[in-house]
């Protein structure tokens, strides 16, 4: 029998995003024994599912994380943790729905510990300095530049808790009450994070436009 | 009166009012801010995968290494004794200021690996089974624990060392002082819940 890696999270299992997830379906399939090999120790088979979840781990770490290196270090963490606790882990939840439980975790196991150094509002300051800076030098409105670079570029921009939210819930598919768990807030909270988000992406990405709705 | 941002949202995932839902249905405007959330949510989905720019999967097979080498050296104590016989090596066959040197490391690197020892033997009387601790400890737990890790990967790396270098024995104080801070988060976690 082979376990899909990859199943979209519209499949419930315990452990996994509630919600319908927006990211295209990928699908990788590999033999049960890989898994069961990598449990028991063995290195081929470990590093068969390190090659399979190093980009999903590193994508989702980036979108979560602010630098290149805390996702690095994210990823590290991740496979230690999946070392630790591949035994534990009972497959009655796809196998990819727990790593990227355990990658979200670390990831704003991060980001609170950063927190906890650094006021989010000073970055956001900083942020909202950066993108002045952007547009007083001449450098390509972002507005201007590809969807696609616009989009990701507007997304870093977002303060970490916002950024996260947004990730989690529009991307990942998690629901407010799974986000509340996993950021120790309320649902409510996680909402007015979301709504936050995608008010400062507007205010990025069509910078003159206003909304018809307030 | 349109809908305000939450509530658009709230519409978009099906998770709004009958009163939202059937405004945004009868309202052009609201309508078209919700399809321009779900090109956004489309958007972000849509974005390509990133890649690390360096392969850290020697690093992870190094912990990996690691992680079966722990458990078989609290079970043998193969270091300490290792380290005991290099240091009986090290005085027997070499002479001078360098021998002087290098038995100096053996020794502090040998009492290093007796506390190790001695402190995963104190970790253990804490247990592992039914652990309730908050979610800030967990935290540091398991940071301490990665920390941990990754000096036991370096130390798998550097096992085939014959002779304890200065590196070796700073991961061995590494090791040390961090097994030093895992013992006082749980020793203050069993004072606290009262075990």
């Amino acid at each position: 029998m082979a376990l899909n890696f990859f199943e979209p999270a519209t499949v419930l299992h315990l452990g996994e995003p509630r919600g319908a997830t927006t990211r295209p379906a990928q699908t990788t399939i590999v033999d049960e024994l890989v898994l069961a090999r990598a449990k028991a120790g063995n290195e081929a088979a470990f590093e068969t599912l390190y090659r399979h979840f190093e980009a999903p781990v590193y994508t989702l770490a980036r979108r979560l994380t602010r630098t290149p290196h805390d996702a690095e270090d994210v990823l590290q963490e991740t496979f230690l943790e999946v070392l630790r606790s591949i035994g534990r882990f009972r497959g009655d939840g796809s196998f990819a729905g727990w790593i990227r439980k355990v990658t979200a975790s670390k990831a704003l196991m991060r980001l609170r510990t950063q927190r906890s150094r650094v006021p989010e509002e000073e970055l956001s300051e900083e942020l909202a300095d950066a993108i002045a800076a952007d547009r007083n030098h001449g450098v390509t409105p972002i507005a201007t530049a590809p969807e696609r670079l616009d989009l990701e570029a507007a997304l870093a921009r977002l303060p970490n808790t916002a950024r996260a939210v947004i990730w989690l819930h529009d991307v990942e598919g998690y629901s407010h009450d799974e986000i509340a768990a996993m950021v120790g807030k309320t649902a409510s909270f996680s909402k007015s994070q979301l709504a936050r988000a995608h008010a400062r992406l507007r205010e990025m990405l069509e910078p003159t436009s206003e909304g018809p709705c307030t | 009166m349109h809908l305000s941002l939450e509530h658009l949202l709230a519409v978009r995932d099906g998770e709004a009012t009958a009163d939202a839902a059937g405004h945004a249905a009868s309202c052009p405007e609201c309508g078209a801010e919700i399809e321009r959330l779900r090109t956004i949510q489309r958007g972000l989905a849509a974005l390509p995968e990133d890649r690390p720019e360096q392969d850290f999967w020697p690093g992870v097979r190094a912990a990996l290494a690691a992680h079966r080498n722990r458990r078989h050296w609290l079970a043998a104590g193969w270091a300490a004794a290792g380290l005991a016989a290099a240091f009986t090596l090290t005085i027997g066959v070499r002479g001078g200021l360098e021998a002087w040197h290098e038995a100096k490391l053996s020794r502090e690197t040998g009492e290093l690996v007796a506390a190790s020892q001695q402190l995963e033997q104190q970790l253990r009387t804490y247990g592992s089974a039914g652990r309730v601790v908050s979610g800030r400890t967990a935290g540091t737990i398991v940071q301490i624990e990665d920390r941990i890790a990754l000096v036991d990967a370096q130390l798998s790396r550097a096992g085939s060392d014959r002779v304890p270098s200065q590196d070796v024995l700073s991961l061995w104080q590494e090791r040390v002082r961090l097994l030093d801070a895992l013992v006082s988060v749980q020793t203050s976690r069993t004072a606290y819940v009262g075990l």
